[in-house]
């Protein structure tokens, strides 16, 4: 169990995505599916595993985020075997598709199992750019204006980050030198750390840095006008796996700033995020396509796993980052199919499946869709209630428990204006418009069920506990 | 030594931001990345660290003499605008650009007490990182948009030299790997594919 | 007291070769056989034997006017900063003097320009004053910021100052203060990204459209007031942005300046044979660099003392 073995997919697919054969697009999605079988076997070995001398280690937090990840490049690749069926694309983009694909794997690994600030920073970077061209496999203007506005904000957003983690660096230096770098000599350090107000500073820019890159104030609409403009696989891709990438990064760093100072740490990212989800919930009010409901939605989610985090609830973090992670992918690849009579047309596109395929994938779509606003049996209903109880605990501890009860409330008022509209779009979706019919491929479907059972699985008390178990 | 090319950074990226040519601009780019690669030099041989005058040496060759030599090369091919006028008035920059100046000296002055070796550097390294993003900021061309990231790339290197006196090794190669990555992007970006099925 | 009188007059002296030598230096660059460095010396001496002729629309200030643009900049002379070490010098000059004695002497530049009461000195009197409003405060600024790193607000104790201790730990606010300083030596003195000394296109011209109706006597004072405005720039250049070489003997030393002055003038025909002229509405892109690099030199030295 080594690095090459981790690697060996991806270069495979990079390597097989130069021919030019027809029967290539099967190869590369086998080979997509592979990935899996060394992410298995490293989540089964003992913790924490060294996989690369000190700079890749792979603890628990890590195997999980990069299961997930890689059960949702399983559906992701099932879904773009028939993309062609539901959108023009040629032949020639479905290879440069894969052939970034497996960059933003490596990147994607390296940046997961990484036990380093900078080479968190280079997988995080590789897999950035290499979004960049997915962006433009769909040959119009308007992913091509998009993919330069990707490539030119997210560079910014990435080298925020990279800034503070020189700061960072600069600030634990005197103490550790050269290995100021690893995270798990800077949490046992953080507090002998000499210049905390450094590392704050630093801590404060790269999670500027993090959070826009997954859309927060205040560049709240830039990743819903992107995927938007991309094909469907690449928005569940950004969804699913990059901000989970960015999220186990937000992870790590809060984690020793929670060491330096917990008060500074809490107020920013609560204010941060409490500001987020307040302009969020209106953008969704007034979302008028799915894309961009549901990247919406994305970054209200990302939102609520990052305040569940600092509030002292990593578990209902974990939980809520796993159930994101399998329900938006998944409803970014329906609507593939929802969206085959015309991008704006909500009303009437759960209506017209005939046969056992339809009847499936629309009740597939509805669970999922009220599985996302969390009503009960989702994942997200427990990881919703056990983190606004940890923010409960938390408050009770300081002497600011009105406050926070105040804060609750108010983002439960924002949360039901979310409810509120995807309920309403669910009615439009199913009761209204006319009947037209659609059709469902194989393929999609299965990747639907995958998420489904993953998401069934999430709940089994051996998966609870083990999430326990992380945090 | 070490203040005056660290002025010669940042008078450079300055000039920069007047600049309304783009090959005038890719010159003042490549004059930034000689400073800074010659800084490099010069702070590696003073303190005696062989990975920061290899850095140096990279800096030099791949971006003062690379990047900018390639695109050139893409400006050519693809027929770049390439009288790029700010969108910032020039009366209007000439406030802005020392308002940010002051700010970032202003706030950067804290950690300038914590830092004790090259404690300047970080407040100038903080600054033309806001400068590079005016540049981004003030023009419309794609062009001098990617003049400004990479530029921004400089100033992060320039924090990175001066403040923690050199980053692993490792961790620089590697951002020079994203660099040409980024490089190989742009130059696909730029090819406009025709939809073919 | 005698060196200081003498080195000023030797720098009067020198002047008109100064700009000859700039000329000759640029017709080599461009592979042309170049005129004697000495051409300035003729000029003068025939533009004195030349009869002198008035326009019948000028009024006294025609008359007036070349004495007075030449004076005060003799008298700024007076107050540069010592060429040689133990020499008198005026210590106690600062920025705002110094500046606005050559303002007052482009002020009557410009009201020679409109006396004359054609349509070029009318209008290269507007350029003129458009320009020197922009060079103005970033002059003031930057003598300002190097005057402070050397510890005294007086020019010529501020060049003794930094000859005998140079602030290396201010070099960067030093070196942003020299490359403002450096573009309006360019500006003020009418070189080439600025203004062409060598045109007589109405489009194009500034100083020469002011001076355009002046004839004999009149016209070699003008020149020379140019020239030695050029040196004075030049020699406040060398003192304190080049502030070396005053420790040796008092010929050595003086020798070592006209060598600096000779490199400052080699660096301007570079200058001028490399760019073309700037359009006149492009001006304030160049002048307000100079005025944010003198502001930055300032706030570099005020707040990180680099």
């Amino acid at each position: 169990m080594n690095l090459t073995l981790l690697l060996l997919p991806a270069i495979i697919m990079f390597i097989v995505s130069f021919l030019k054969n027809e029967k290539v697009k099967y190869l590369l999605a086998f080979t997509s599916f592979v990935i899996l079988v060394p992410i298995i076997e490293l989540f089964l070995v003992p913790k924490p595993y060294n996989v690369f001398g000190s700079y890749l280690i792979a603890d628990k937090l890590d195997t999980y985020v990069l299961l997930v990840s890689s059960i949702v490049g399983i559906g992701v690749t099932l879904a773009l075997l028939t993309l062609d069926k539901h959108v023009k694309v040629s032949p020639k983009a479905y290879r440069k598709f894969y052939r970034f694909f497996a960059i933003f794997w490596i990147g994607l690994i390296f940046s997961i199992l990484s036990n380093h600030m900078g080479i968190y920073w280079i997988g995080l970077e590789l897999a950035t750019l290499s979004t960049v061209y997915m962006i433009k496999t769909n040959y119009t203007p308007a992913a091509h204006k998009e993919a330069w506005n990707y490539m030119i904000v997210g560079a910014i957003a990435v080298s925020l980050i990279l800034f503070g983690v020189i700061l960072m660096y600069a600030s634990a230096k005197p103490i550790l030198g050269e290995e100021a770098m690893q995270f798990d000599l800077l949490l046992a350090h953080a507090k002998e750390i000499p210049s905390p107000f450094l590392f704050e500073m630093g801590f404060a820019i790269s999670t500027i840095g993090m959070f826009v890159k997954m859309g927060f104030f205040p560049m709240n609409l830039w990743l819903a006008n992107i995927e938007r403009a991309s094909f469907y696989p690449v928005a569940a891709l950004f969804s699913g796996i990059l901000e989970s990438a960015v999220v186990v990064g937000f992870f790590r760093f809060s984690k020793i700033a929670m060491e330096v100072n917990y008060n500074h740490l809490f107020i920013f990212v609560f204010v941060y995020t409490i500001l987020t989800i307040f302009i969020v919930s209106f953008l969704i009010f007034r979302a008028k396509d799915f894309m961009r409901l549901f990247s919406l939605s994305g970054v209200e989610h990302m939102a609520l796993i990052v305040i569940f985090w600092v509030s002292g609830a990593p578990f209902a973090a974990l939980l809520h980052f796993g159930a994101h992670a399998f329900l938006k992918p998944a409803l970014f690849l329906s609507t593939g199919v929802l969206e085959s009579r015309g991008k704006y047309r909500i009303a009437g596109a759960l209506r017209g499946y005939k046969g056992k395929r339809g009847q499936l994938f629309w009740i597939l779509v509805s669970l999922f869709l009220l599985a996302i606003i969390s009503l009960p049996p989702s994942p997200m209903f427990f990881s919703e209630l056990y983190g606004f109880g940890a923010m409960i605990s938390t408050a009770k501890e300081s002497d600011h428990m009105l406050a926070m009860i105040g804060a609750i409330l108010f983002l439960l008022a924002l949360l039901s204006i979310i409810f509120y509209r995807f309920v309403s779009i669910y009615q439009s979706m199913k009761y209204e418009g006319k009947v037209e019919e659609k059709t469902v491929y194989a393929s999609e479907l299965f990747a639907l069920v995958i998420f489904a059972v993953s998401l069934m699985a999430l709940l089994l008390p051996a998966s609870l506990s083990y999430l326990k178990s992380i945090a | 030594m070490v203040d005056f090319l660290i002025g010669l950074f940042l008078a450079s990226l300055i000039v920069a931001l007047f600049t309304t040519r783009l090959f005038r601009l890719l010159l003042w780019y490549s004059m930034n990345s000689l400073m800074l690669g010659i800084l490099a030099l010069s702070i590696g041989n003073s303190i005696d660290d062989k990975a920061m005058i290899i850095t140096g040496i990279m800096t030099i060759v791949i971006k003062a003499i690379g990047i900018p030599f390639v695109l050139k090369n893409l400006s050519q091919k693809f027929h770049f605008v390439r009288q790029i006028i700010p969108e910032i008035k020039v009366q209007y920059a000439i406030m802005l650009v020392p308002a940010i100046l002051v700010f970032t000296f202003y706030l950067s002055e804290p950690i300038t007490h914590m830092i004790h070796t090259n404690a300047n550097y970080v407040a100038i390294s903080i600054s033309s990182l806001f400068l590079s993003l005016l540049l981004m900021m003030e023009h419309k061309n794609v062009a001098p948009k990617i003049v400004g990231f990479l530029s921004m790339e400089n100033a992060l290197f320039l924090l990175g030299i001066t403040a923690t006196n050199g980053m692993p090794m490792l961790v620089e190669l590697g951002i020079f790997f994203d660099l040409l990555m980024a490089i190989v992007v742009i130059n696909l970006l730029f090819h406009k594919e025709e939809l073919k099925v | 007291m005698i060196i200081y009188l003498l080195s000023i007059f030797m720098l009067v002296l020198i002047a008109p070769l100064l700009l000859s030598y700039i000329k000759a230096m640029k017709m080599v660059l461009l592979f042309k056989r170049p005129v004697s460095i000495l051409q300035g010396y003729r000029d003068f001496s025939k533009l004195m034997h030349k009869e002198t002729i008035l326009s019948e629309e000028t009024s006294a200030i025609t008359i007036y006017a070349p004495f007075l643009v030449l004076s005060p900049l003799i008298i700024v002379m007076f107050f540069l900063p010592p060429l040689v070490q133990g020499s008198y010098y005026v210590s106690f000059v600062d920025a705002f003097t110094i500046t606005g004695l050559i303002s007052l002497s482009t002020f009557f530049l410009m009201l020679l320009g409109l006396d004359s009461a054609s349509a070029f000195g009318g209008m290269g009197s507007s350029r003129e004053a458009f320009i020197s409003a922009l060079v103005e405060p970033a002059m003031i600024l930057t003598i300002f910021s190097v005057s402070l790193m050397a510890g005294n607000l007086g020019v010529g104790q501020a060049g003794v100052n930094l000859a005998e201790h140079f602030p290396k730990e201010h070099m960067a606010s030093f070196l942003f203060a020299g490359i403002s300083f450096f573009i309006l030596l360019v500006a003020e003195n009418g070189r080439i990204p600025i203004d062409n000394p060598e045109t007589h296109l109405e489009l194009t011209m500034v100083h020469e459209a002011m001076t355009l109706d002046l004839t004999g006597i009149y016209l070699a004072i003008i020149e020379a007031a140019a020239s030695i405005k050029f040196v004075i720039f030049a020699s406040l250049f060398a003192s304190l942005f080049m502030p070396f070489g005053l420790e040796f003997s008092a010929l050595v030393a003086f020798l070592i300046f006209i060598v600096k002055l000779f490199f400052i003038a080699s660096i301007v025909a570079l200058l001028e044979v490399n760019t073309a002229k700037l359009r006149l509405f492009k001006i304030p892109n160049l002048l307000g660099l100079a005025i944010v690099f003198a502001f930055l030199s300032l706030i570099t030295f005020y707040v990180l003392g680099a």
